[in-house]
């Protein structure tokens, strides 16, 4: 399969898809993820990098059987919604061996997984995913 | 100020392999440009596509539309939105005629999302969410919808079962369709035993992949002759579109805020008719609880007894057999969902007519609700 997922819009996630950076903003206080030029909120632009907590509380999950071309090697895919106190996101869930687990109020970590592999292109991605929490995630 | 829809074409939604995109924007457009009494007199055409570069590696589709239809020279524009393009289309041609640019505008919305395997059309489909939250996890166009549902059914404690008879209302409205794609009755119980999209979003809580095209001849009232309907006011906002950044999921924050508006521009106290965006089963059950005509929690129950069918209580919700069963040819819906509620409030709707329609709303949205449009069209004497 050929390369189609471009590796410079990969790098320039790094801050959010490595380390889930996201932003504060100064006029309201509010932080969202990823970051954008504006706060959704306010519209204010005045805002600056912060890195969110790294465990959190699902809210929702889904099982995914309908993945994207390139990822059929991948299924199901476990999506989350999760609950970082500060802000939500959604993002993969790993790690997941029991799908009775995954309920609402389940605390989760965030943990660098890859996403997938594009072995024309020798490229391998990664994303930080969330797993049944264990007490270590990965900083 | 108000425009005037002249002509209306439909292709049947469907796997249209052996149609591309100008055969079914054609087919559409020369019906509509018919019934509305012949081309003399276009200025404009806003054609409405939202995967044209990625299904057949089409870019300005407006400008090849006007000479692949014969009308050379006409000034054209694609519009997208997403989900929403079809809508938008219809907002930007009302705009034009409403400000004396132009007398009579071709709105012609058309689709392909046949042309490769669903797994790659899958990955198109994530495209209509937002593209750094979404590009890098292989979530698929269907996990908002599952987590969304998930959130509903925990939220008001609804039995999953409950959620069915929406799509059972859908199929049963579009069996009398001729242009709906999945015209067959289909009983509630089978919908959460098909196969799982994204638990609990199953195949038939979602929208089946089809092609299609639908058009319509909007014109100014001294350029018009034989009007089917008109479109009193159409209007839009843009909304976080995102489960995440939102407080309040299970509102629709830009619908509510479209629908403000078009209360701001034109007075109605009910509509006998609407066509509304249910993509998927929760989409169709939250815009009905964001637009207030159910209580929040109480749609799903609402449906299953009856309410907005034909014969039931309120408003009758997608007499085409809406998104779920009509079918969704993504940048193509919202002129469908226009030409549809044109032809029920001037009584001439070829499958389920709402007896004596005079007002109608189409509703229509990217996502999560990215855009959202609506747009009051109503009859005329």
């Amino acid at each position: 399969m050929s390369m189609d997922l471009s590796i410079s819009r990969h790098w320039r996630l790094r801050s959010p898809l490595y380390r889930l950076e996201g932003a504060r903003c100064k006029a309201c206080g509010r932080v969202h993820f990823p970051p954008k030029k504006a706060c959704p909120y306010c519209g204010s632009r005045e805002l600056e990098p912060v890195e969110l907590p790294k465990r959190g509380r699902l809210i929702s999950y889904t099982i995914v059987y309908a993945v994207p071309e390139g990822a059929r090697e991948y299924s199901p895919v476990y999506v989350g919604l999760v609950d970082l106190g500060v802000t939500k996101v959604v993002a993969e869930l790993t790690d997941v061996t029991d799908t009775s687990k995954l309920k609402r109020g389940l605390e989760v970590e965030a943990v660098l997984r890859r996403t997938r592999v594009d072995g024309e292109a020798g490229l391998i991605y990664y994303a930080l995913k969330f797993r049944p929490s264990m007490g270590v995630p990965d900083v | 100020m108000t425009s005037f829809i002249e002509g209306v074409g439909m292709v049947k939604v469907e796997r249209h392999y052996e149609k591309g995109l100008f055969d079914l924007a054609a087919e559409a457009a020369f019906s509509a440009i018919d019934q509305a009494g012949g081309a003399s007199g276009i200025d404009y055409i806003i054609a409405s596509n939202a995967l044209g570069e990625v299904q057949d590696e089409q870019l300005d589709l407006g400008g090849y539309l006007a000479s692949e239809l014969g009308l050379r020279g006409v000034r054209s524009l694609r519009v997208e939105a997403g989900e929403a393009s079809g809508l938008a289309a219809l907002a930007i041609a009302n705009s034009l005629i409403e400000s004396n640019m132009a007398d009579r505008v071709l709105v012609v919305g058309v689709e392909k999302v046949t042309e490769f395997q669903s797994a790659k059309v899958y990955r198109h489909l994530q495209m209509l969410f937002n593209s750094n939250s979404r590009s890098f996890y292989n979530a698929g166009f269907a996990a908002d919808a599952g987590l969304l549902t998930r959130v509903y059914l925990d939220t008001y404690d609804v039995d999953r079962e409950l959620l069915s008879y929406w799509p059972a209302l859908m199929h049963s409205n579009a069996k009398e369709n001729p242009y709906a794609m999945l015209n067959f009755a289909l009983k509630p119980d089978k919908v959460s035993k098909s196969q799982v999209m994204a638990d609990p979003v199953t195949l038939l809580d979602t929208f089946p992949l089809g092609d299609g095209a639908a058009a319509l001849v909007l014109s100014s009232k001294d350029s018009v002759n034989n009007p089917l309907a008109k479109v009193s006011a159409i209007e839009s906002a843009t909304g976080l579109g995102s489960m995440e950044l939102s407080d309040d999921p299970l509102t629709i924050d830009s619908l509510t805020e479209a629908y403000r508006r078009l209360q701001n521009v034109t007075s109605f106290e009910s509509v006998d008719v609407i066509e509304l965006h249910d993509s998927f089963t929760i989409m169709g059950i939250l815009t009905l609880e964001t637009l207030g005509l159910a209580p929040k929690g109480k749609a799903p129950e609402l449906i299953a007894n009856g309410a907005f069918s034909i014969n039931g209580r309120g408003p009758v919700v997608n007499p085409s057999g809406g998104l779920k069963a009509r079918g969704h040819p993504i940048g193509a819906t919202g002129v469908y969902q226009a030409a549809e509620v044109a032809l029920q409030v001037a009584g001439r709707f070829p499958g389920l007519q709402v007896r004596g329609a005079k007002r109608g709303l189409a509703i229509s949205m990217n996502g999560l609700g990215s855009n959202s449009y609506v747009a009051l069209i109503e009859g005329v004497e």
